[in-house]
């Protein structure tokens, strides 16, 4: 079981350090470690085994001094990932310690939540109401986790604009195989002088129009999977974090294939048929 | 005939290349038009949820956004102080917090508390019974909630809500039903007065402030009012609307910003590309056409504005049906949008401004005049003779 303090708010101060540190020391007290996220250390300029004076006065009353022991990457949260992660992680007690006020005994030994691991997760439930009878006014909120809700409905706004996408992109194709067709029309009047039946020459434009929307469906597919890298290197710049904004798998090409090869068979045969159906004489312009 | 009625006929003897031409530049240019909106509309929106508070400057500790850094120590020196300020007409100080209020099936909610005075202009409206005041009944301190609260919890004015989250339980007495700016859809959320604050939080420091929220003197201006509080109090930090929005277009916004252009891009590329194929492959199959009208005595510009209008027929009848189209989808994309968490109902990600509208129609009149230029060289470069024999020969 392990605790942790709600959202807290430090100063950090680093310009001078030394008088905290030479006050911690003097009692005989050994100066506390902290870990500071990436970010903090970037934006501020620390380093590792540098003192710093943290207090929870925005004007840096009551500071203290720590070192810093180490640096750690925030669990990117997709929440929260526009904002910089500026963090740093104390000992529970050193954080009690700099955060009560004095003669405030109480909050010296409050803390925000409990983190509870379950021997087994499918107990939550009865854990809750076992706890929620024996400690009223505590609330028992179970950890999610892989579904979070602002993912699933970004999720669902870029399926949205996928939709829409796919609506414009089936005008523009009906439109090319409309105009394919037309280019070709005395080319059709002449194979079904020739004998060829309306059928076979269907056949011949579903073909055509298959092997079309393969290319088209596995060349887009690579030039995604070519430029997720510089996508997610951007935004990852852009956010400072380790988050992967986008990413190709297998399910989602072979969606996007699966998608595209009927439309594109469609197309071809909706502006084949809307030809064909003309008498022959009509096709060859007489 | 004008350019444009021979462009009309031109299109009206191939209906179905016209209208699919149409409705691709329709659906994409709604696309366009939608973020567009989507770029700034935030922005738009979030500037009104603030301006509707009746406060135009914000006072925190840190540079940190209100609620997102340390609290203001001493808040109540620094409220008189700031109110001694000429060019302020009101300060208010705000204290947020969260706690566990007792259902009425004897389990527990979490409710926002907004712990704020009695004297105020719009941290709320009030919408049913009366507003806070600053006495207590039966040493129940007054509490307005708001809509989602009352509703499920059958709260009304006179209601009770016992505090599950102090022991022991802290009783307040419903005065009235408000409505937060700020509250998200299904939040519960409820104000308090800054007494009734430090009751609900009995371990949280006392004369803090979150923020303390600032009206300047109507004819003074926030910039002038911001400047005061820096100069009385440069240990704190005071934004106005702008400074905040601005900060939010930089960093929180920001990506419903890139993804906007992203996509604005390529709905311009996509219409771009459509009208540029549809119009060349027309040129390319009316060569002997054209070639035969310039033989008759047509000019090269006549030409030229024959597929200026045809490009402008094409992308501007597109673009108008885009309009229509293109709000009904953000209305659409914009209900997906709002479901996110912890965001205020009021909150829109798209927004109608007349400058997306502007934007949207210079987008598209460029769009028409590069979609034609290729056609325009290929049609205006035709030689006559070789291509009139040619189509005799073919």
């Amino acid at each position: 079981m392990s605790a942790r303090l709600r959202v807290l708010f430090l100063v950090l101060l680093v310009a001078h350090p030394a008088a905290g540190l030479a006050a911690s020391e003097a009692v005989g007290q050994p100066v506390a470690e902290i870990l500071v996220s990436r970010g903090l250390l970037q934006e501020r300029g620390l380093s590792v085994g540098q003192i710093v004076m943290l207090s929870a006065d925005a004007r840096g009353a009551g500071a203290r001094p720590f070192r810093i022991a180490g640096v750690y990457e925030p669990t990117p949260d997709p929440s929260r990932f526009t904002a910089k992660r500026l963090e740093a992680r104390l000992h529970l007690p050193d954080l009690l310690a700099l955060t009560a006020e004095p003669g405030e005994a109480g909050v010296a030994d409050a803390v925000g939540a409990i983190n509870v691991a379950l021997e087994d997760p499918s107990d939550a439930g009865a854990f809750a109401r076992e706890l929620g009878a024996r400690a009223p006014g505590v609330s028992v909120v179970r950890a999610a986790a892989g579904d979070d809700e602002h993912f699933m409905i970004i999720e669902r706004f870029h399926v949205a604009i996928s939709v829409v996408t796919m609506i414009g992109s089936t005008a523009f194709l009906l439109a090319l195989m409309v105009i394919r067709a037309d280019e070709r029309r005395e080319i059709a009047g002449l194979l079904r002088l020739l004998g060829l039946r309306r059928r076979r020459i269907l056949l011949q434009a579903l073909l055509e129009g298959l092997c079309i929307a393969a290319a088209g469906a596995v060349f887009g597919v690579l030039l995604a999977a070519a430029t997720q890298g510089a996508v997610n290197a951007f935004f990852q710049w852009r956010y400072d974090t380790t988050l992967v904004f986008l990413r190709v798998t297998p399910a989602i090409a072979a969606r996007c294939v699966a998608l595209a090869l009927p439309l594109g068979v469609m197309a071809g045969l909706l502006a084949s048929w809307t030809l064909l159906r003309r008498p022959v004489l009509d096709l060859l312009r007489r | 005939m004008s350019p444009l009625q021979f462009a009309g006929r031109s299109l009206y003897r191939q209906p179905a290349r016209a209208i699919l031409g149409l409705t691709g530049v329709a659906v994409v240019g709604a696309l366009l038009f939608d973020m567009l909106m989507l770029s700034r509309g935030l922005i738009v929106s979030f500037r009104d949820l603030l301006e509707s508070t009746g406060f135009d400057v914000r006072v925190t500790a840190t540079e940190a956004l209100p609620g997102l850094g340390p609290a203001v120590a001493d808040a109540a020196a620094a409220t008189d102080e700031l109110r001694g300020l000429p060019e302020l007409a009101a300060v208010v100080p705000v204290r947020f917090g969260g706690a566990a209020v007792e259902t009425r099936d004897k389990k527990t909610r979490q409710v926002a508390i907004i712990g704020s005075e009695t004297r105020r202009r719009g941290e709320w409206r009030l919408v049913e019974g009366a507003d806070l005041g600053d006495g207590t009944d039966g040493g129940r301190p007054d509490m307005v909630v708001n809509r989602t609260l009352a509703r499920e919890e059958a709260l009304a004015p006179g209601s009770i809500v016992r505090l599950a989250s102090t022991l022991p339980g802290r009783e307040f007495r419903v005065t009235g039903v408000v409505e937060f700016p700020f509250e998200a859809t299904g939040e519960s959320m409820a104000g308090v007065t800054l007494r009734g604050f430090t009751l609900a939080f009995p371990t949280a420091r006392r004369d803090e402030a979150d923020l303390l929220l600032v009206a300047s003197q109507p004819g003074v201006g926030t910039d002038a009012a911001v400047a005061a509080i820096r100069h009385a109090r440069p240990d704190l930090h005071a934004f106005s609307i702008d400074e905040v929005l601005e900060r939010l277009r930089h960093a929180e916004f920001s990506y419903f910003r890139q993804v906007s252009f992203v996509l604005a891009t390529i709905a311009s590329f996509f219409a771009l590309l459509l009208v540029t194929t549809l119009l060349t492959v027309s040129v390319n199959q009316r060569l002997g056409e054209v070639a035969a009208l310039r033989a008759l005595g047509f000019s090269r510009r006549r030409i030229t504005l024959d597929l200026l209008a045809e490009s402008a027929l094409l992308v501007g009848g597109g673009g108008i049906a885009a309009i229509p189209l293109g709000l009904l989808l953000a209305r659409g994309l914009d209900s997906i949008l709002r479901q996110m968490p912890d965001l205020p109902s009021r909150l829109h990600f798209f927004v109608f401004e007349p400058r997306a509208l502007a934007l949207h129609l210079g987008f598209l009149v460029l769009a028409a005049l590069i979609a034609a230029a290729y056609p325009v060289i290929l049609a205006a470069r035709l030689p006559i003779a070789a291509t009139l024999r040619r189509e005799s020969i073919s």
